[in-house]
């Protein structure tokens, strides 16, 4: 690879264009100078037009000062000329440019400036001269610098006498500041540029190397890269480094919050886990009725959107709830962790029921056969070897929860009262006082304990599986035998079951009424205000979760595929990164792309682009790992065939890749769909007044109580949502000839 | 279709893997170099891990050599991706595009290389003709038997013309009789065809009977390259004369060489054996015999004395196992019908000719 040749043929084009991009710059900037100095000349020119009547030193002094804002980092001052003395006088202005004058001011060249002044002849001085700044400092100059002095004359209302002259002091560091804005672009380009040559030469198969470089770019620019502002940001207070906002953020008041979100995490992920277990073992290891139903309203949870379940809770529990207070007249309120915990359980225990129905599957009923022959009882075989079994799936289920309830931003936000959680404070911290920094790093300190579970469940829980010891399992389902063992257990699925189904219900009873709590009367109105006050949410929301989409489904099918089938350094940094997202809380990510994009070189904030972005990074880990999973099930000799009959990376991606994992491609694409639409932790940042999201609204509108808007919003949402979903599955299902054996082996 | 045949040629070709974890590489190739000869079909023969395929792979494109070169007539392709080659590959497991019938499976290589779609058309239905698969184009490849896949994949090789055809190990998921068959009509189409072709196989009989000559690997080692009489006549190691074909080893003493004949001491007496490898020098070495240049005589009257242990009667041949000081040594008895046939248990002695037997040098391998 490393030949002789082509190192030489490197280092040539390397020094050729080293050389060119030298040349350019130096081209550049002195054309660039020479224009500078001409208009400078002509704006100045103007400006000496502008001198106010009866000149004395304040008004001098006033008309002097929008010198800077014309030429950023220039000083001025302004000589009088007195007709007794038959010379210049100093007036007004920079003392440093003034003092300047005192000392020059019987130099040959400034006398010929002052004498061609006289002769209404404005005037650059050949040579720099220094000027100490530093007793009147500003943005671009603070010390001695080296500027060109302008001489230009005012002349009297008749035009043809001189009254004074204006000095105007033009530091060099306003030039440079463009010179090294100029040299970073070139250095850029430059880099760009031999970078791409040298993949392009010592390389085998650059396209690889474009991807692999694309990649890299977008995962260090829209990952790396707001982390590393926002950690950075939050050791800076006012301009300086320092531990301050840590200290803050480390006081007893958010070692509160941090140890509310904790408590939460766990209540919510040991109920969670729980209830997943009973609907997973309903389903997946006995007779019971109803599995489509109990998977239907299990899903549920999942895709829609996250104020919903809350929202009907307040509806039915709230202050002024339909159960709590015009059937029960109770005065208990649901705000707090009590709710949080119901709320967060409901919504999040489908991830455990998925993960322990996945586990529960693959555990070979034969396995309990066999200890039910060996005498035991069916509570003795559960307690023995069933849930032994399962323990890697309930701590990896549990451990799943627990980062999410701790990550949750949406339900705290609504329901949680005085109690208090780390994401919603970062949040207040933002918006309330604008403390990018504190918020930055409460969000840090939710990410501790977020980490440590997500690694924990990744290296450790799912390392531990006894599942595939046995090979294929074969399943027999049973019947629970013991009547009061099934009646309970039935009993508390079908409870469950009719809660989710009563939550649902409400949100969509809640579009019909008036005036929840207080007037219930049935009414249509609802929809016209909400409609029209969401209608350009609803449409902005579609189009950017449209437009992320096929983006991240193709992207995260092109990283599955250099992951698993090429060899190129960096991988492992590559697959961090892209996974990194998926660890951390949405409301970091949020916080760390203000931080990074509200100023340039990347000013995003406020676009639609750096929602569309968002969405993307976020959704990608999941689109990789299932574009990952699909290509290990795909025998490489396709692709190398392809390839060995003349295809380039490009077309067999395009022809072969593609195709054989479209299941997972049009899953993840449908995936990604869901979760943006639904999005709320990071997005609530990233809303502007152009492009606002449906789920934001939706929570103005529950806070401010007009919880019939909120409501048909939601419904919205869920049919869009539910109508995709379906729309995709439907894609996947019908599509005959990827369901056939992929792999021939 | 006509094309000029080209060569193929490897220059001290290695590869080496990065273990991870510290380990040790692993050196799958070593050192190779050789030459294909334009037309040639050429067997890489070898135990698995033996570094063949790897050998296949790195002149498809799929692998890069560590060290060396590798040219294609006189192109030097070593740092070439493999779609930029022109060489195509069977796969083992076929490597069939499963989301593609017959027929796109075939042209796939064609409507690359922007052929016009009329001619496609009638060239991959020529093709499917040559290849039997005719009205089975619109099959997908998973309703077609084992042979049928494997057919459709030559084709779809054979139809972009390649200079050099890579078969890597192409039946061997296939059954016995279906095997034979495949292995004729490989080898009719490469004749026909002229392409110069490289065939990896672990089976020594479909090493033997397709090709022009085989090279025989070890541990990334070529042992040996050679026409298959060659090397199944006149091996030069021990490994080389078990891999391709039945064998018994004798220890023995070469005590001296006549001009015509090596003097070797086997057991207590001296025999004459006029072949040797050439590593073989005075001193110890063993002498290779296979099945069917052995004899049986009575006792005493042949070279090594024995006991026959065990007579399997195979028809045209009978196969006696006969236990000697050297351990057991298997007889083939050819056209069992015109000779004595010693019992089971019966003491007897086996005979050898001078030249139907080989020196090999002492060494296990």
């Amino acid at each position: 690879m490393f030949t002789k040749k082509r190192i030489i043929q490197f280092a040539v084009i390397a020094i050729l264009f080293s050389l060119a991009v030298f040349w350019i710059y130096n081209q550049l900037v002195t054309s660039f100078t020479e224009y500078v100095d001409e208009r400078n000349f002509s704006e100045i020119e103007l400006f000496a037009r502008t001198a106010p009547e009866d000149l004395d030193e304040d008004s001098a002094n006033r008309w002097l000062s929008s010198v800077s804002e014309m030429i950023p980092g220039a000083r001025s001052a302004y000589l009088t000329y007195d007709e007794e003395l038959w010379d210049f006088a100093p007036m007004a202005g920079s003392e440093a440019l003034l003092s300047l004058y005192e000392s020059n001011k019987d130099t040959d060249a400034f006398r010929k400036a002052m004498d061609s002044c006289y002769y209404l002849e404005p005037m650059l001085m050949q040579q720099l001269y220094p000027i100490d700044f530093s007793a009147e400092p500003d943005d671009v100059v603070s010390g001695v610098s080296d500027s060109q002095l302008y001489f230009i004359p005012v002349a009297d209302e008749s035009g043809a006498f001189v009254i004074g002259t204006i000095i105007i002091a033009v530091p060099e560091a306003a030039v440079t500041g463009f010179e090294n804005l100029l040299r970073v672009l070139l250095l850029g380009f430059a880099l760009i540029f031999l970078i791409i040559s040298a993949i392009l030469l010592f390389t085998r198969d650059p396209m690889t190397g474009f991807l692999v470089l694309a990649l890299f770019v977008i995962v260090g620019l829209f990952v790396a890269f707001p982390i590393f502002e926002a950690i950075r940001l939050s050791f800076i207070q006012e301009g300086r480094f320092s531990f301050a906002t840590w200290k803050r953020c480390l006081s007893p008041t958010y070692l509160q919050a941090l140890w509310g979100s904790l408590k939460l995490g766990v209540l919510t992920a040991t109920c969670s886990t729980i209830v997943g277990f009973l609907f997973a073992f309903l389903i997946e290891r006995t007779a019971f009725k109803q599995k489509k139903l109990m998977t239907t309203l299990a899903t549920m949870p999942v895709i829609s959107p996250p104020f919903s379940l809350s929202l009907s809770i307040i509806l039915l529990f709230g202050n002024n709830g339909l159960i709590s207070k015009q059937l029960l007249h109770l005065d208990a309120s649901i705000y707090g962790l009590g709710g949080l915990v119901l709320v967060e359980t409901i919504g999040m225990f489908p991830i455990a029921f998925m993960t322990l129905s996945g586990v529960l599957k693959q555990i070979d009923s034969t396995v309990e056969d066999a200890a039910l022959d060996l005498s035991a009882t069916r509570w003795q075989t559960f307690r023995t070897v069933t849930f032994p079994l399962a323990i890697p799936g309930v701590l990896s289920a549990w451990l799943l929860v627990f980062t999410n309830s701790l990550a949750d931003f949406a339900n705290p936000l609504l329901l949680a009262g005085d109690y208090r959680v780390l994401s919603t404070e970062a949040y207040m911290l933002v918006t309330g006082r604008n403390d990018l920094g504190a918020g930055s790093a409460l969000s840090f300190l939710l990410l501790l304990p977020t980490l440590t579970a997500f690694l924990a469940q990744r290296f450790w829980v799912s390392r531990k599986s006894y599942v595939t010891v046995t090979g294929k399992p074969s399943t027999t389902l049973t019947d629970l035998t013991n009547k009061p063992v099934r009646i309970t257990l039935s009993a508390i699925a079908w409870a469950i079951m009719a809660f989710i189904l009563m939550l649902y219900l409400t949100i969509i009873a809640g579009c019909f009424v008036r005036n929840w709590g207080i007037d219930y009367s049935f009414t249509l109105d609802n929809w016209g205000e909400a409609l029209s006050r969401g209608w350009t949410s609803i449409r902005d929301t579609v189009t950017l979760a449209a437009i992320a989409t096929p983006i991240a489904g193709l992207l995260a099918m092109v990283a599955a595929m250099l992951i698993v089938r090429k060899k190129f350094p960096g991988k492992r940094l590559l697959e961090v990164l892209i996974m990194t997202p998926y660890a951390i809380p949405g409301t970091l990510i949020g916080i760390s792309y203000i931080l990074a994009f509200n100023k340039p070189p990347i000013l995003l904030v406020g676009t639609g682009a750096i929602i569309v972005i968002n969405y993307v990074i976020r959704e990608l880990p999941v689109g990789v790992e299932n574009g990952i999973a699909a290509l290990h099930q795909i025998d490489p000799s396709i692709e190398e065939a392809a390839s060995d009959l003349g295809a380039d990376v490009n077309t067999v991606f395009r022809t072969i890749v593609l195709p054989l994992v479209r299941p997972a491609f049009i899953s993840s694409m449908s995936y990604t769909f869901v979760r943006s639409m639904t999005a709320v932790s990071a997005i609530i940042f990233l809303i502007s007044a152009r492009w606002n999201h449906l789920t934001v609204l939706i929570f103005n509108f529950s806070e401010n109580l007009r919880f019939g808007l909120a409501s048909v919003l939601s419904t919205v949402l869920i049919v869009i949502v539910l109508a995709v979903f379906f729309l995709m599955n439907a894609i996947v299902r019908d599509d005959k000839l990827t369901e056939k054996t992929i792999s021939s082996r | 279709m006509e094309k000029k045949s080209v060569s193929v040629t490897l220059e001290h070709v290695t590869k080496r893997f990065k273990n991870v974890k510290g380990k040790a590489d692993v050196i799958a190739v070593n050192d190779s170099d050789f030459v294909i000869e334009p037309g040639e079909l050429v067997t890489l023969l070898g135990p698995s891990g033996c570094g063949k395929t790897t050998t296949l792979r790195m002149i498809a494109g799929f692998e890069l050599p560590t060290e060396g070169r590798i040219l294609i007539g006189d192109q030097d392709v070593t740092m070439l991706p493999p779609n930029k080659r022109d060489t195509a590959t069977m796969f083992q497991s076929y490597g069939l595009f499963p989301h593609m019938t017959v027929f796109d499976n075939v042209a796939y290589g064609l409507k690359l290389r922007k052929v016009p779609k009329e001619e496609i058309k009638t060239r991959v239905e020529e093709m499917l003709e040559l290849l039997g698969l005719k009205d089975m184009g619109d099959r997908a490849p998973s309703k077609l038997s084992g042979g049928q896949q494997q057919r459709v994949a030559l084709a779809r090789s054979l139809i972009v013309a390649p200079s050099v055809l890579l078969l890597d190990e192409p039946l061997s998921n296939l059954d016995a009789l279906l095997r034979e068959q495949m292995r004729v009509e490989i080898k009719k189409v490469q004749r026909a065809l002229g392409i110069t072709a490289v065939y990896v196989t672990h089976d020594r009989t479909e090493a033997m009977s397709l090709s022009d000559r085989v090279v025989v690997m070890k541990d990334g080692v070529i042992r040996q390259i050679g026409s298959p009489s060659e090397i199944y006549e006149a091996p030069e190691s021990r490994f080389v004369a078990g891999f391709v074909g039945k064998a018994a080893f004798f220890n023995t003493e070469v005590k001296g060489h006549d001009g015509i004949h090596y003097q070797c001491a086997l057991g207590n007496k001296m025999v004459d054996v006029t072949h040797a490898a050439k590593d073989v020098t005075t001193g110890e070495a063993v002498i290779m015999a296979r099945p069917e240049s052995l004899r049986i005589l009575g006792k005493g009257e042949g070279k090594i004395d024995g006991r026959v242990k065990l007579n399997v009667y195979l028809g045209a041949s009978i196969e006696s196992f006969v236990d000697t000081p050297f351990g057991e040594v298997l007889v083939e008895i050819d056209d069992p019908y015109a000779k004595k046939i010693y019992k089971e248990g019966e003491e007897v002695s086996i005979d050898f000719a001078p030249d139907r037997v080989r020196l090999l040098p002492k060494d296990e391998y």
